[in-house]
């Protein structure tokens, strides 16, 4: 059917199906039943129906190579694909629905939790079954046939649609943010958000429509505009100078608008900023897998706290720790920087021989050695152990209280970023970038043209553990209090998400990274349970659809480009050639006249 | 002792990979200002001898003399500092650098900008940047116009493969080096290439003062560069001097031709 061979719909269509089943398993549908995103109708959890669906058609009706050639599936291709996949899965996941009541609901929810009669009740529209199967169908088939039509639209259609629907679902979600600022900046938000709930009707409709036409101007010309735009930001300094302070004034009065709930999720991001801009010197710079980077965050947290006068947690009371100082956070910050970057010359040494899986495994257990010895009895005179510390410094200046209130500690956290954003910049368009780069790229060969790979990983290794100290310095003073239930390994995973999401080697990408990992689930509270479902989710996707990263670094999607030519295929051609030559060369006594070539 | 003229100077090498000997008891100079071809059949120890002077391998026996320093166990950065540059026989450049970027690599080991010069952007680091870009540009140039211009800002990889193989030279030429050893600089060149490129090796020399050390398997190029040959077999030398000598040698036309059918 439209160039795309059956089995391969149904097998779309039961995926479709049985990722449906998962969602309900998980309890995604109960947990979003009444997030309402526009008006009363459209709620999350009823996105969520049609979302299976939408994806397994958009899937499925891909281009596809067949000998050598490339087929696109036409528009009415794809709106019967979309419709008979859609169908297929949302038969599956209603045949599921309907054992599930034969069964009973309450025998399969004591294995599978999530499985409720409210469930039910929902994915049946409160008609229960089989009375409510057949919208349930009708909506995955419309799903299917949504997910055809996006893959199979002329640009011109599909692409503005898309933005508008996006937009909608992205402001639905944000429902508690917009409103703030708009109250904040002195406007109305009542036309565009139900009071408690997400967008009317009307401000639904507004907002697809400027999204799309954002979206139709963007691309206009068959996106001659774009490239206009790109080239003129890209290439003007006056225009980089531009977009740059903008940024940066939106970056310093956000916490303003957003007020203090949200300016402590902000301050989070932060950290995690930090975290990143360190984690992409050693990861996206040099190349070295470091999965053991919580080290680093919890060394700077710990030594903050030791320097700048916190106590011990103990069973009796406060104690004061084995060592200690009582020194101004803005002088230990830098003690806490100098000694981290000794410890990763530390951490660096035994692991410099490594390579690939073998630094990530061993770096890893670096890692949680860290964090085990956070937690043990052993460190307790020192650090607190179990019990931690408590009392680390507010670090206040000037009237500004970083620990208590979010909003001070957001500007202290963006001071931070922004002095570690500086350097990495300044780094990675430096001859030591350059040396990094060389190493990244082939290690020996760096080598062999007279760079010291021993002496710039570990430069790596130092600077990488130098910031992310700072974060762990930060954390701690904005939550006063230390546990080693902080410093786990999730730590490090969460760090290197960030770094993924956001595209290796770029520190525009840290930030977007850290505000799609850590500023989404924060601000969106429902979805803190699923945290670690999102950041699977976004990672398999990013792999998949956009390997390079959210805002790539130039040369990293270089690498990733289908057309390059690797060493490796060179190298092949390379020796076939010069065999080839080599077969014809030892001529009668080796001489061959040069006559034969000029 | 040995008279300070050579440039390097191997005595007695051997390196070994389990029980095969890839090179045994090679003993040869290079004098300064000198092109110097190896040859041999596949096999024979040319590259094994490449990666042994320039420490990418440690030899098992015997010594390597540079300007008359002992440069056996430094790590190849450091052969790379006191003088020695390289290609390798399948080109490897850093594909996803640009080809301007390529070149000021070779630079690194002659410049000095640290963390805080590169952050602070200090004048002298600067400057050093400018030299840096300068010289990396005019190793460039050594090739004509085939890798300067509009080129110098693509990706290493957009290059055509005889441009990768001028590129690494280009890199090599960079390091600001007293020996460049080449190792088959024309393999998979066609013929024009391939001359062009014979009179580039003999440029290095003339132009830029340099002494050359060759493997090569075209026996064209071999015969129009050189000043004098060194022919390997089985990791030992097996003759040495002027191009005729060797080609001539019966010891040369076996290794290559294989052993006269008796009778």
């Amino acid at each position: 059917m439209g160039g795309v061979p059956t089995r391969s719909i149904v097998r779309a269509g039961l995926f479709g199906g049985a990722g449906a089943i998962y969602v309900a398993l998980v309890g995604l549908y109960t947990k979003f039943a009444d997030l309402e995103l526009v008006g009363e109708q459209v709620t999350l959890g009823r996105v969520l129906i049609v979302a299976p669906a939408f994806v397994a058609a958009y899937a499925v009706t891909r281009p596809r190579v067949v000998a050598g050639e490339r087929h696109s599936v036409d528009l009415r291709g794809g709106l019967a694909v979309g419709a008979l996949s859609g169908l297929v899965g949302a038969g599956l996941f209603a045949a599921a629905l309907w054992f599930a009541d034969w069964f009973g609901v309450d025998r399969i929810r004591e294995v599978f939790v999530a499985i409720t009669e409210p469930l039910v009740d929902f994915l049946t529209f409160d008609k229960g079954v089989p009375a409510g199967l057949p919208l349930l169908i009708v909506l995955c088939a419309a799903g299917g046939v949504v997910g055809g039509f996006v893959r199979t639209a002329p640009a011109a259609i599909r692409r503005p649609a898309s933005a508008g629907v996006l937009a909608v679902i992205l402001l639905g979600l944000l429902q508690r943010i917009i409103p703030i600022v708009f109250v904040q900046l002195g406007f109305e938000a009542d036309w565009l958000y139900e009071r408690g709930a997400g967008l009317t009707w009307f401000g639904g409709l507004i907002v697809f429509v400027v999204a799309a036409a954002a979206n139709a101007l963007w691309n206009q010309d068959g996106g001659r505009t774009r490239e206009r735009v790109r080239r003129n930001v890209g290439q003007a300094p006056a225009a980089k100078v531009g977009l740059f302070v903008a940024i940066l004034a939106i970056l310093t009065i956000l916490p303003l608008l957003l007020g203090t709930a949200i300016s402590e999720v902000l301050g989070s991001v932060m950290i995690y900023v930090l975290l990143g801009l360190g984690l992409n010197i050693v990861v996206g710079y040099a190349g070295l897998l470091d999965l053991g980077y919580v080290a680093f965050f919890a060394f700077g947290a710990y030594t903050t706290g030791l320097l700048t006068g916190a106590f011990l947690n103990t069973t009796t009371g406060a104690a004061t720790p084995a060592l200690s100082a009582d020194l101004n956070f803005y002088v230990a910050v830098w003690i806490v920087a100098l000694l981290a970057a000794g410890v990763g010359l530390l951490i660096g040494a035994p692991v410099l021989r490594l390579r690939g899986d073998y630094l990530a495994i061993v770096t890893l257990g670096l890692g949680e050695i860290v964090s085990v010895i956070t937690a043990s009895k052993w460190a307790q005179p020192l650090i607190g152990g179990p019990q931690g510390m408590r009392g680390v410094t507010k670090a206040e200046v000037l009237g500004l209280n970083f620990q208590d209130n979010p909003q001070h500690f957001y500007y202290l956290a963006l001071a931070f970023v922004l002095l570690a954003a500086f350097v990495s910049w300044r780094l990675s368009t430096s001859r030591i970038g350059r040396a990094w780069n060389a190493m990244r790229e082939d290690e020996q060969v760096a080598d062999a043209m007279g760079i010291s790979t021993t002496k710039f990983k570990l430069l790596a290794f130092a600077l990488g553990g130098a910031i992310g100290s700072l974060g762990g310095a930060l954390f701690a003073v904005s939550i006063g209090s230390l546990t080693p239930a902080s410093f786990e390994i999730t730590v490090s995973i969460t760090a290197l998400a960030v770094v993924i999401l956001g595209g290796l080697g770029s520190i525009p990408g840290v930030l977007v990274g850290a505000l799609v990992l850590i500023g989404l689930p924060g601000l969106l509270r429902e979805f803190e349970e699923y945290r670690a479902l999102i950041y699977g989710g976004a990672l398999v996707a990013i792999m998949i659809l956009r390997p390079q990263g959210l805002i790539p670094n130039v040369r990293r999607s270089r690498e990733l480009e289908d057309e390059e030519v690797t060493q490796d295929a060179w190298a092949t051609a390379a020796g076939a050639r010069s065999e080839a030559v080599a077969a014809v060369l030892p001529g009668g006594g080796l001489g061959v006249e040069q006559e034969d070539l000029e | 002792m040995s008279a300070p003229e050579h440039l390097l100077e191997l005595t007695d090498v051997a390196k070994h990979f389990g029980g095969l000997y890839a090179l045994s008891g090679l003993s040869f100079q290079v004098d300064p200002g000198e092109i110097v071809s190896v040859i041999g059949p596949n096999g024979a120890g040319k590259s094994t001898m490449f990666n042994v002077v320039t420490g990418l391998y440690g030899p098992d026996d015997g010594g390597i003399r540079f300007r008359g320093a002992d440069i056996v166990g430094l790590a190849p950065n450091q052969v790379t500092k006191l003088g020695i540059a390289r290609t390798f026989q399948t080109v490897h450049l850093f594909p996803n650098m640009t080809i301007l970027e390529n070149a000021m690599v070779g630079q690194h080991c002659r410049t000095r900008s640290g963390v805080f010069g590169s952050v602070l952007g200090l004048p002298g680091t600067r400057r050093e940047e400018q030299r840096i870009r300068e010289r990396a540009r005019e190793s460039l140039g050594f090739f004509g116009s085939r890798l300067v211009g509009y080129r110098e800002e693509q990706p290493a990889s957009a290059l055509s493969y005889a441009n990768r193989r001028r590129l690494e030279m280009a890199r090599a030429l960079a390091t600001d080096p007293a020996l460049v050893m080449l190792d088959e600089p024309t393999a998979g060149m066609n013929p024009r290439e391939t001359l062009e490129l014979r009179d580039h090796i003999v440029r290095m020399r003339d132009e830029l003062g340099l002494t050359v050390l060759v493997i090569e398997h075209d026996m064209r190029v071999v015969k129009g560069v050189s000043d004098r040959v060194v022919a390997l077999d089985y990791g030992r030398k097996i003759a040495e001097g002027s191009y005729e000598e060797v080609a001539n040698d019966p010891q040369v036309i076996e290794a290559y031709l294989g052993t006269k059918a008796v009778g």
